[in-house]
């Protein structure tokens, strides 16, 4: 279901689970847009070269699949601060989970705190972090 | 009673939850613990004061530390404002042999945490430095590890004889209570961490599994 | 700027110098101006679906928050500071959004060191900086886009 306004929401609810493209393909796109094309995130090899296990999908990318998770869940939702602690490389063409998890709402300001992860096949979180969004408190 | 041991909230530079958050998470999905300790990373909080809050949700939530050791990073419960000035916690390269006599010398204990992690945990330390005089408890479950980091610690621990002890090593809501500990005893303060942990009586427990 | 120890290769003192001189002064500014194609891109790459970030033609059409993020200043660091030894890499980005970002704006990126220090973690030692880049349009600020640069000290030889 997607979220309109702020009554939507409860506390814990779990945004629904979305898968991101970090084909090789898919990151060039994205670093050619953001001005970003350095080889560790377009090649594996050279990305091997400087001692990485592969290619990385740019932190600012994962950022923008948290930010796109959320806009999937509540797409008129207004994201006034995204907070993202990268803790371990998330490769191209490697397979994650975009997750987030409500902690936090605010009935006066409209603001509800997301919780978002990265996480691997195995479970294992390689990005954190939370985003502050705003809804509309009444349709 | 359960405890996390290890948590951290937005005291901590990479610590993004808020302890009030925390403690409605625990309450709301009706996790299975009894409390948890503020392990803020390099310091000690002695401004906060989570009394109210604890009295109000019925949560036990007690502070402690998380400092940095040449054997990776140390949990030290039962922290005093004599220990902090006897002690840097703000030095990164802390001596551990130092961290567990200041810690004994000011009624505190000190445990080493995800010690099967590499680089800040103790099994990797050990080929280089020996094995540490004064260690008795490890944690042997912590919510962050990744691959196998949990199976080296508990290896270890079996091989040295230590107790084991849990701790989500939260850093943001949702992660609190996915490793903790179970005490036989019922403990309402730091004093009384301490001496449980001393006792031995208590064990290492994950819900990692069963873990959305 | 003190001699770096060469057995830990990062000097506490240096630290504690760096701030003192460099924390919260302006060290870089610099005018950017991108394109509704830059910003529908972006967006795509990313999985966004809410038109306003990913259609042009879309009446609030405007870049996805954390756009800002990807803006480099001019210059990385300010003159002066100190290069510690080891691979850096981005430990965090963090965006505060405060009006949007629209196509064909020119924007001006003022760039400061927001916070140094220093910890231990799985890849070792480690240095963070913070630098933060406020993005005006004009006198308005639009946004505050957060850095977190992370040395990861190399072994002593």
């Amino acid at each position: 279901m997607n979220i309109q306004v702020l009554s939507d929401v409860n506390f814990g609810e779990e945004l629904p689970v979305f898968d991101p493209d970090t084909g090789i393909e898919n990151v060039r796109r994205f670093c050619k847009a953001a001005n970003w094309m350095g080889p560790r995130f377009t090649d594996h090899e050279a990305a091997k070269k400087e001692g990485l296990p592969g290619a990385l999908v740019p932190g600012i990318m994962s950022q923008g699949f948290l930010a796109a998770m959320i806009h999937r869940w509540a797409p008129t939702g207004n994201i006034k601060h995204i907070d993202t602690v990268f803790r371990a490389p998330v490769i191209v063409d490697e397979h994650y989970h975009i997750k987030g998890v409500v902690t936090d709402i605010d009935e006066d300001s409209g603001q509800v705190e997301i919780d978002l992860t990265v996480v691997n096949d195995a479970g294992e979180t390689r990005v954190f972090g939370t985003a502050t969004v705003v809804l509309l408190q009444s349709a | 009673m359960i405890l996390d041991l290890h948590a951290h909230s937005i005291k901590s530079d990479d610590g993004r939850a808020k302890v009030s958050n925390y403690v409605q998470w625990i309450k709301t999905r009706g996790l299975p613990i009894d409390g948890f300790v503020l392990t803020e990373h390099r310091q000690f909080d002695f401004e906060s004061d989570y009394s109210d809050m604890a009295r109000e949700s019925g949560l036990v939530i007690l502070k402690g530390s998380e400092v940095e050791t040449e054997y990776g990073h140390v949990l030290v419960f039962g922290v005093t404002e004599s220990l902090t000035q006897s002690l840097d916690f703000t030095n990164i390269r802390l001596a551990l042999k130092d961290v567990l006599k200041a810690a004994d010398d000011h009624g505190a204990i000190a445990i080493p945490c995800h010690p099967g992690r590499p680089r800040v945990g103790m099994a990797a330390h050990i080929e280089t430095y020996g094995i540490p005089a004064g260690v008795g408890i490890v944690e042997t479950f912590n919510g962050g590890s990744r691959e196998n980091e949990d199976e080296i610690a508990q290896v270890m621990a079996s091989a040295q004889g230590y107790r084991g002890i849990g701790g989500s090593d939260a850093h943001i809501v949702s992660h609190i209570g996915r490793c903790a500990t179970r005490f036989e005893d019922s403990i309402r303060n730091e004093t009384e961490l301490v001496i449980s942990l001393r006792s031995g009586r208590f064990e290492a427990i994950t819900y990692r599994n069963a873990a959305a | 700027m003190r001699k770096q120890d060469n057995e830990h290769n990062i000097d506490e003192a240096d630290i504690r110098e760096a701030r003192a001189k460099f924390l919260n002064h302006v060290f870089d500014e610099k005018t950017f101006t991108f394109t509704a194609e830059q910003f529908a891109d972006y967006a795509i790459a990313c999985g966004e679906t809410a038109s306003c970030y990913t259609d042009p033609k879309h009446p609030d059409f405007q870049a996805s928050p954390g756009f800002p993020c990807s803006l480099h200043p001019s210059q990385r660091m300010p003159d002066g500071y100190p290069r510690f030894n080891g691979l850096g890499m981005d430990a965090g980005k963090a965006i505060t959004v405060y009006q949007p970002i629209r196509p064909g704006v020119t924007l001006t990126g003022r760039t400061h060191i927001h916070d140094i220090y220093t910890k231990s973690g799985r890849s070792g030692r480690m240095v963070f900086s913070l630098i933060r880049m406020d993005i005006y349009d004009g006198e308005n600020l639009l946004s505050s886009a957060d850095t977190s640069i992370v040395i990861r000290e190399r072994p002593a030889a």
